[in-house]
């Protein structure tokens, strides 16, 4: 029991340590360096302490020393109450989504059965879904709330984009669960352990559509069209400052991170290293004895794990500091003509391939 | 079946009575002059529908500090950093044409070699004009890095500009008769090296851009503007090349030695804001084209016109010769002075035709100055171009019109 | 000479007009012929090829480039090319610096002599070209009957860097160095330097010396 209770709250506090005190801040630094390099500049490097730059890396803490002492400003005629409660429903499910997300298998250790995943529900990419459509309301509210012509413009395309793109995405995945047959990411992520039974090479057109859906999901560009700021500003977050503006910074951020581990459990092999059984692991690491053998295996997954995860950040950085963004009424109709439709034909031949 | 169409119809009847009945309300917008889109400093006052726009209106003068007036108080030499100013992208031109229209007053040919230098300095600046609103249009379009490809490509030109004339904006190289220096040594290596690495990016712009669809969807079909129209509203420049029509000062009035120049006019089919980018990418390989011819025919000899009372001279006569002391006192004190009469002449600027009427009383000072900027058609018919259309489309059709304000606004 | 004399204004303005309305007819400008013009196309299709139609293949492509200069620069940062520190264009700027090119026109100086004087002598045409109107002086007179300026202020918030001052001094007493760090203040009071802030001695300067005498010399008249 008490085990049970340690097990938790060591994974929670690992899984909310590594998401917001690692990835979150740091992930503002790989945006800037990354899209600096690929642009041929050096980046930011002006934080230093003591005259140590450490290649920008005090950047994060420079930026939320100085948003932190920003004044919180709410403009005048603004609804004080959601336009305070607006960045808190766009973060939290963003924060929550990935507690249903698979770091690892199942292991045995000193007689005691770990699963690394903090909550292992039988319908987790339901869960997934139903918190990532709870963010529209921040979205929309954050907009509306602000009292500013922006913002509202702003409000009105996330909440048009962010609807019509959750419904391709579902449909999306749809074809993963019929090929997997399982509704639980533990179960999707153990079945993966062959390398050509990887998401991908089974679902590569849901591969291509959820990564397309999903990065609208996300506010980002291509699809950043709520916040295009050439056309209306900042968007939905044009009137906030300080904390309440590094908290929706925070949740696109956080949101990458889920992203990119729904990608990861669903169609990159989950924890599993190509070519490598985890029998083959436990051969590797008998030297250990086998409670030490299963603890480096288990170590061994999780940071396959995030490497892949690592990797699908990378990506989603490319695209987006590669592309334009789409026009508001093109995006609609790619999510409603192309992606729908697309998605539709993709579980219909994988049914069809199911069946013969 | 039948009773499927009943539904249909009774649908599509509640839905036209929701049209009806749904009030609506136009939204009045202010773009600017502090938008990120207008930059530049000017003002869309936007009537919306939604996010289509009703009604366009474009409030320009956030940049007039007076340039003719400024010209009109000072020297004839004197206007020459205040044209650096004008399309402050682009400075070389207007320097060229300003000094152009006044050695035309004058009746002054300059030597051969300062024809060269002009040529090559105008085209380095189309193409840092050309560079910087190709790349404006990626970032504003959201791709940002095509955006710093191009202004890395831009900044190698100036750096060319900037060991010709000391600096990367505020130009001020060219001279009433002549230039304020040569050509550095080894400047042709130098361009060399500078195209090669231009001519890379170029290739990784032109990949990130030209087909993508993303791109393509944006730019096509959007403000578009028939040859008519444009010939009308008093297009010129790349904007009127993109409708179709092949005006091009430098071909229709040569100038210069452009009349020796090997170069094609690129034109486009439709005059859509796809056009414009096209035009604009060919005119960049145009222009880098007669640098080079011009650097491979450019001839020895002096840059500057021996005639002291209209061309400041040598400072070895000033050094030694106490004739010429005194009258540099006289041309400098007085300012040069132009025969009577009243001058127009226009060269192939950045955006267009960039034309400077001058007047001339015989005194040291401009009578009259007066530029034919090139934007200000094109930024007056921004109504035209987006009315009906969405929000959206603003962003590429404004930044391919190339809207300067220094220029505009004066 | 004269090849555009002023006598000719009247029929070059009519001849602009009747050109400006040609344009009306499509591809012909006033009476040059097609060919000499030389247009091209640039516009391959106005309808999307099947090629465009698709997102996919232009997208990978674009990434391509975008990941290749990725990994050129990361090679660059780790192994750098000969000579520099680092394959990327951009310099870290306070700690590394550009080298300027010998026309590079900064801050304005005047010419301190070996025995401390100023070369000026205060004729006052700096004074006069200045487009910006920001050099003030005021002369008098040494005992040996030389003229020197008592007074120069140049008003560092109004320069504009042209460098007519350095072009039209017959003494070769101001000059455009190399300095371009430090002009700016938080006081409109200190960026009217006076005098004794715009020396600076004829060593350190010679450089620019020597590159005035070579553009401004009889060759290139």
């Amino acid at each position: 029991m008490i085990a049970d209770l340690i097990e938790a709250v060591a994974k929670i506090l690992f899984i909310f340590g590594v998401n917001m005190g690692f990835f979150a801040p740091v992930l503002g630094w790989v945006e800037r360096k990354q899209s600096a390099v690929m642009q041929d500049r050096v980046g930011a490097n002006r934080a230093d302490i003591f005259g140590f730059t450490l290649i920008g890396l005090l950047h994060p803490v420079a930026d939320t020393i100085k948003l932190l002492t920003k004044e919180d400003f709410i403009p005048a005629g603004a609804n004080k109450l959601f336009h305070t409660l607006a960045p808190f429903i766009t973060l939290t499910p963003a924060l929550i989504a990935f507690s249903v997300i698979p770091f690892g298998g199942q292991y045995e250790i000193y007689g005691h059965t770990i699963n690394l995943v903090i909550a292992d529900l039988d319908v987790g990419i339901l869960f997934i879904f139903a918190f990532a459509s709870l963010s529209i309301y921040g979205v929309v509210l954050g907009g509306w709330s602000s009292n500013n012509n922006w913002s509202f413009l702003g409000a009105m395309r996330a909440s048009a984009q962010m609807l019509s793109y959750e419904v391709a995405m579902g449909l999306a995945i749809i074809g993963v669960i019929m090929v997997y047959g399982s509704l639980r990411l533990t179960d999707i992520g153990a079945m993966q352990e062959n390398f050509f039974k990887w998401g991908i090479f089974l679902q590569p057109i849901g591969f291509i559509l959820f990564i397309a859906c999903a990065t609208a999901e996300n506010k980002r560009i291509p699809f950043d069209i709520p916040e295009a700021e050439t056309e209306i500003v900042a968007g939905y977050f044009t009137e906030y400052s300080s904390m309440k503006f590094i908290m929706f910074w925070m949740a696109e951020f956080l949101e990458m991170i889920t992203i990119a581990g729904i990608i990861t459990t669903l169609f990159l092999g989950a924890w599993h290293i190509p070519f490598i059984s985890s029998k083959m692991l436990l051969s590797l690491f008998s030297f250990a004895g086998a409670n030490g053998a299963t603890i480096l295996v288990m170590l061994t997954n999780i940071a396959t794990f995030f490497t892949k995860i690592i990797f699908m950040i990378w990506f989603q950085m490319t695209i987006r500091w590669t592309l334009p963004r789409f026009r508001y009424d093109q995006m609609m109709k790619l999510g409603w003509k192309i992606l729908l439709p697309l998605s539709l034909i993709n579980i219909f031949i994988t049914g069809l391939v199911l069946l013969l | 079946m039948s009773y499927g169409l009943f539904l249909m119809s009774r649908v599509c009847n509640f839905m036209s009575d929701i049209t009806k009945e749904l009030h609506t309300e136009h939204m009045v917008i202010n773009m600017g002059p502090s938008h990120p889109v207008t930059h530049g400093t000017v003002k869309f006052v936007v009537t919306l529908d939604g996010e289509t726009i009703v009604n366009f209106e474009v409030e320009i003068g956030y940049l007039h500090r007076g340039f003719e007036k400024m010209c009109e108080s000072g020297l004839w030499e004197q206007a020459f950093p205040y044209t650096d100013r004008l399309n402050y992208v682009s400075s070389m031109i207007n320097n060229v044409g300003y000094a152009l229209a006044v050695e035309k007053l004058i009746g002054i040919d300059t030597p051969e070699r300062c024809k060269y230098i002009r040529v090559i300095v105008s085209e380095l600046s189309r193409l840092s004009d050309h560079f910087t609103n190709v790349a404006a249009s990626g970032l504003e379009l959201g791709a940002f890095t095509a955006f710093l490809y191009f202004v890395e490509a831009r900044d190698l030109i100036w750096d060319l500009l900037e060991s010709i004339c000391g600096a990367r904006l505020t130009s001020n190289y060219v001279r009433i008769g002549g230039l304020k220096n040569d050509l550095p040594e080894g400047f042709k290596g130098h361009t060399a090296r500078v195209f090669k690495r231009c001519r890379e990016l170029w290739i990784d712009v032109d990949k990130l851009l030209t087909k993508n669809r993303i791109f393509l969807d944006r730019v096509r079909d959007v403000g578009i503007m028939s040859p008519d129209d444009a010939i009308a509203y008093g297009f010129t420049g790349p904007c009127l090349r993109a409708s179709g029509v092949p005006y091009d000062v430098r071909k229709a009035q040569p100038y210069l030695v452009y009349d020796r120049m090997d170069f094609e006019i690129p034109i486009g089919e439709k005059g859509d804001n796809f056009d414009r980018y096209l035009v604009r990418m060919e005119e960049i390989n145009q222009s880098m084209r007669i640098v080079e011819q011009a650097l491979d025919n450019i001839p020895d000899g002096p840059i500057n016109v021996d005639m002291p009372e209209y061309r400041w001279q040598s400072k070895d006569d000033i050094y030694t010769k106490i004739e010429s002391v005194i009258f540099h006192f006289k041309t400098v004190v007085e300012g040069i002075k132009p025969p009577e009469g009243e001058v127009y002449f226009a060269v192939e600027g950045g955006n267009g035709e960039l034309g400077f009427y001058l007047v001339s009383n015989g005194s040291g000072k401009p009578y009259k100055c007066r530029v034919r900027p090139p934007c200000f058609p094109l930024t007056a018919a921004m109504p035209k171009m987006v009315t009906g259309s969405l929000i959206a489309d603003v962003v590429p059709t404004f930044d391919m019109i190339n809207m300067i304000g220094g220029e505009c606004d004066r | 000479m004269n090849t555009l004399g002023i006598n000719e204004k009247k029929t070059e303005i009519n001849r602009n007009l009747q050109s400006s309305v040609s344009i009306l007819q499509p591809y012909m400008i006033g009476s040059i012929p097609i060919d000499k013009l030389k247009p091209k196309k640039v516009r391959k299709n106005t309808e999307l090829t099947l090629w465009e139609r698709l997102y996919i293949p232009e997208i990978v492509r674009g990434m391509v480039v975008t990941t290749r200069h990725f990994i050129f620069n990361m090679i660059g940062f780790v192994f750098p090319p000969n000579g520099k520190k680092r394959s990327i264009f951009t310099v870290y700027y306070p700690e590394e610096k550009l080298t300027l090119p010998d026309a590079y026109r900064g801050r304005p100086v005047l010419v301190m002599r070996e025995d401390g004087t100023e070369r000026c002598v205060a004729c006052g045409l700096c004074e006069k070209i200045c487009p910006a109107l920001c050099i003030s002086i005021l002369g008098g007179e040494r005992e040996n009957k030389e003229r020197y300026p008592t007074y120069y202020t140049l008003d560092m918030s109004l320069c504009v860097f042209c460098g007519f001052c350095e072009e039209v001094c017959p003494k070769e007493a101001i000059l455009m160095s190399d300095e371009y760090e430090g002009l700016a203040e938080y006081d409109r009071k200190n960026m009217l330097y006076p005098k004794e802030k715009l020396l600076v001695s004829e060593k350190k300067l010679q450089k620019r010396i020597d590159y005035v005498r070579k553009i401004y010399s009889k060759c290139n008249y």
